[in-house]
C-alpha cells in the first residue's frame, strides 16, 4: 500500500504528465486510507500545476498541455473535494465568473476557474457570451467577493468597463479580475480591475501563481 | 512624384514598386461607426445584406482616407454555412460582431464541409458586396480574408477539445484541417474570382501563446502554405498574438506579405526577416484609436515609433474596433502620410 507521500507524488507527477487515471487512482487511495484530502489537494494536484506552471513559462509546455493537466487536476479534485471536512460556521468565499457577451470562447476563463475551485472557493459560473447585467444581478444575488470576468475582442472588452462601474456603484468592495487576449495591464487599470491576466496563457500563469501563494499560506498556517 | 490612387499604391506595394506616400490599410475588419451612423444602420444590420456590407465598408474607407476596403467583418460566416446559427445581438446597444453560440458538431468526425459551400447562409453576400465596391468605388482595392483551418475548425467545434485532440487525437485533428484547408482554398479562389484585389489568410489561434511552434511547424505552417499556394497574388498572412518565435516560418508560407499584432517585436521582425520582405502592422486597435483618454498627440507618437521600426504599411493589429475617436484614427493616417511617406518603407525603399 501507498504510503503519503508516494500518493502525493503519484497525484503531483499525474497532473504533469496529464494522466487521469493515476490522478484518479490515487485520489481514491488517500480517500480510501484516510489521508487528509485538503492536504493532498494542495500538496498533490496544486503542487504538480504549479510545476506545470513552470513548464509553461520555459516554453515546455503551451495551452493544450495545459489543459490535459487541467482535466487530471479536476479528476482528481472530484473525488477529494467532498471530503474536505467543513469547517463549522464557515462561510466559503466566492466567486463569480464568465465570460461577457460577445465571446463564446473560455478556455481562459475556465483555467481560471479551476484556480478558485482549488482554492476552494464557491465558485458561481455564468458561462459565456453573458449579458453584461447578469454579472451584476449574480453578484448582487449570492455576495460574492470577487467578480471574474474574460474577453477575447476589444470589441467585447468594452463591455467589462460597464459592468465594473455597475458593480462599484452598488458594491464598492467587489474585487474585479479581467482576462483575455485584448486586456493589458493599463487597460484593467482604467477600467477601474483589480487585477488581470492578459490571455489564455497568463490566464495560467497568475491561476499558477495564486495557487503557489495559496500553498504557501496553507504551509504557515495562514488559511 | 505622381499621386497614386488608393488602388494604384496598394497594387504598386505588393509588386515593391516604388510608392507616393505610406499606405494605410487593412487586412482585416475594416469598419468604422461614423460610416454606419452617415447610411442611418446599426451595428448588427451591416452583417446580413450585400449593399449595407458594401456601403458600411466603402464609406469607412472615404471617411478615414483608408488605402483600401475590406469585407467581410465578422468570422462565422462559414461556420454559418456549415449549419451553425449565429448571434446577431440586434437588441445590444453595444457593438458586437456576431457569434455562434453553440455548435451543431460534438466531435472531429462529424464535420462535413458542402460542395456548395458559397451558397449557402450568407456566403453569396460576399461576392455581391465585392461587386458593389468594385462598381462604386474602383479607385479602392478590395480586401477580403479567410480564417485558417486551425481558427476556422475553432469556429466549427469547441477550441478547447481541438487543442487538446492536437495530442490525444492528432491523426483526427490532421484529416478535419486538411477538409477545412481545402475549404478555404475554395472560398479564397471564389473571392479572388469575384473581384477581391488582395486576400488575408488569417489564422490566429496559432500564436505561440497558444499552440507550440513544434506543432505550427508540424501541423499548421504545410496547411498554410497549400493554401497560399492555391490563391493568387497579392496575399497576406496575418497572425494575431505572439509572433516572435513564428515570423521566420510565417515568412516560408509563400504569402507576399506578413502582418502582426502589437505582441509583434517589429524591430526584431524586421532584423530576422531582412528588407525585402513585406512587414506590415501592427498598432494597437483599441490603445490608439479608440480609448477615449487618448491624445491626439499621443497616437501619432505611437503610430511614429511604429513607423520607425520598420513597417511597410501602417496596418492595425487586428480587426478595427469601429468605435474609433475620429480625430485620432484622422491623425494615425495623416501621420502615415507625411511621417511614413518621407521615409520610404524598407523593402519599398531598397529596391525604389
Amino acid at each position: 500500500m501507498a504510503n503519503k507521500e508516494e500518493l502525493l507524488k503519484a497525484l503531483s507527477d499525474g497532473v504533469v504528465n496529464y494522466n487521469e487515471d493515476q490522478v484518479k487512482e490515487a485520489a481514491q487511495a488517500v480517500v480510501d486510507n484516510g489521508y487528509d484530502p485538503l492536504e493532498a489537494i494542495m500538496d498533490g494536484l496544486a503542487h504538480g500545476m504549479e510545476i506545470v506552471g513552470g513548464l509553461y513559462e520555459r516554453n515546455e509546455y503551451f495551452v493544450p498541455e495545459v489543459l490535459m493537466c487541467a482535466d487530471a487536476l479536476y479528476a482528481g479534485l472530484g473525488i477529494l473535494r467532498p471530503h474536505v471536512p467543513k469547517k463549522e460556521g464557515e462561510s466559503k468565499a466566492q466567486v463569480v465568473i464568465g465570460s461577457v457577451q460577445g465571446d463564446v470562447h473560455d478556455i481562459g476563463k475556465n483555467l481560471v476557474k479551476m484556480m478558485f475551485d482549488v482554492a476552494g472557493f464557491t465558485v458561481h459560473d455564468l458561462g459565456r457570451d453573458v449579458p453584461l447585467e447578469n454579472f451584476v444581478k449574480e453578484q448582487l444575488r449570492t455576495d460574492a467577493e470577487i467578480v471574474a470576468m474574460s474577453a477575447m475582442m476589444t470589441t467585447t472588452m468594452l463591455g467589462m468597463r460597464k459592468v465594473i462601474q455597475m458593480i462599484k456603484e452598488k458594491n464598492p468592495n467587489v474585487a474585479i479580475m479581467l482576462g483575455g487576449a485584448p486586456v493589458t495591464k493599463d487597460v484593467a487599470k482604467l477600467f477601474g480591475a483589480d487585477g488581470y491576466a492578459e490571455s489564455a496563457g497568463n490566464a495560467v500563469e497568475e491561476a499558477i501563481k495564486m495557487i503557489g501563494r495559496l500553498r504557501e499560506m496553507r504551509a504557515a498556517g495562514q488559511v | 512624384m505622381t499621386q497614386f490612387t488608393p488602388k494604384e499604391r496598394i497594387m504598386r506595394l505588393f509588386k515593391r514598386e516604388p510608392l507616393d506616400t505610406m499606405p494605410f490599410f487593412s487586412g482585416m475588419g475594416m469598419v468604422v461607426m461614423p460610416a454606419i451612423k452617415k447610411l442611418g444602420y446599426h451595428f448588427a444590420q451591416v452583417h446580413t445584406d450585400a449593399n449595407r456590407l458594401a456601403q458600411s465598408a466603402i464609406w469607412s474607407s472615404k471617411l478615414m482616407g483608408f488605402d483600401s476596403i475590406v469585407v467581410p467583418y465578422d468570422m462565422c460566416w462559414e461556420s454559418e454555412a456549415m449549419g451553425n446559427k449565429i448571434s446577431l445581438y440586434e437588441d445590444s446597444e453595444d457593438i458586437l460582431y456576431p457569434t455562434i453560440p453553440e455548435k451543431r458538431w460534438k466531435s472531429m468526425d462529424e464535420v462535413e464541409i458542402p460542395e456548395n459551400i458559397m451558397e449557402l447562409g450568407r456566403m453569396p453576400l460576399i461576392p455581391q458586396a465585392i461587386k458593389i465596391i468594385k462598381e462604386q468605388a474602383p479607385e479602392y482595392p478590395v480586401g477580403a480574408w479567410q480564417l485558417g483551418p486551425f481558427t476556422q475548425a475553432g469556429q466549427i467545434l469547441e477550441l478547447d477539445m481541438i487543442l487538446k485532440a492536437v495530442f490525444k487525437q492528432r491523426d483526427k485533428v490532421e484529416q478535419l484541417l486538411d477538409k477545412l484547408t481545402e475549404m478555404i482554398i475554395k472560398i479564397g479562389q471564389a473571392l479572388q474570382a469575384a473581384g477581391a484585389d488582395y486576400i488575408t489568410l488569417r489564422e490566429p489561434g496559432v500564436a505561440a501563446d497558444l499552440l507550440s511552434p513544434k506543432t505550427f511547424r508540424e501541423m499548421i505552417k504545410p496547411r498554410l502554405t497549400r493554401i497560399l499556394a492555391a490563391w493568387k497574388s497579392p496575399k497576406i498572412l496575418h497572425i494575431c498574438g505572439q509572433t516572435d518565435p513564428l515570423v521566420e516560418m510565417m515568412n516560408e508560407c509563400g504569402a507576399d506579405a506578413i502582418s502582426v499584432d502589437i505582441k509583434n517585436n517589429l524591430v526584431e521582425t524586421r532584423k530576422k526577416l531582412g528588407n525585402h520582405v513585406l512587414l506590415f502592422g501592427n498598432f494597437d486597435v483599441f490603445a490608439l484609436p479608440c480609448k477615449a483618454e487618448t491624445t491626439v498627440q499621443e497616437a501619432v507618437a505611437a503610430i511614429k515609433v511604429n513607423i520607425d521600426s520598420g513597417v511597410d504599411a501602417v496596418m492595425p493589429g487586428c480587426d478595427l474596433w469601429p468605435d474609433i475617436k475620429e480625430e485620432n484614427m484622422l491623425a494615425i493616417v495623416k501621420t502615415t502620410r507625411e511621417y511614413g511617406g518621407a521615409r520610404p518603407s524598407p523593402a519599398v525603399g531598397r529596391l525604389s
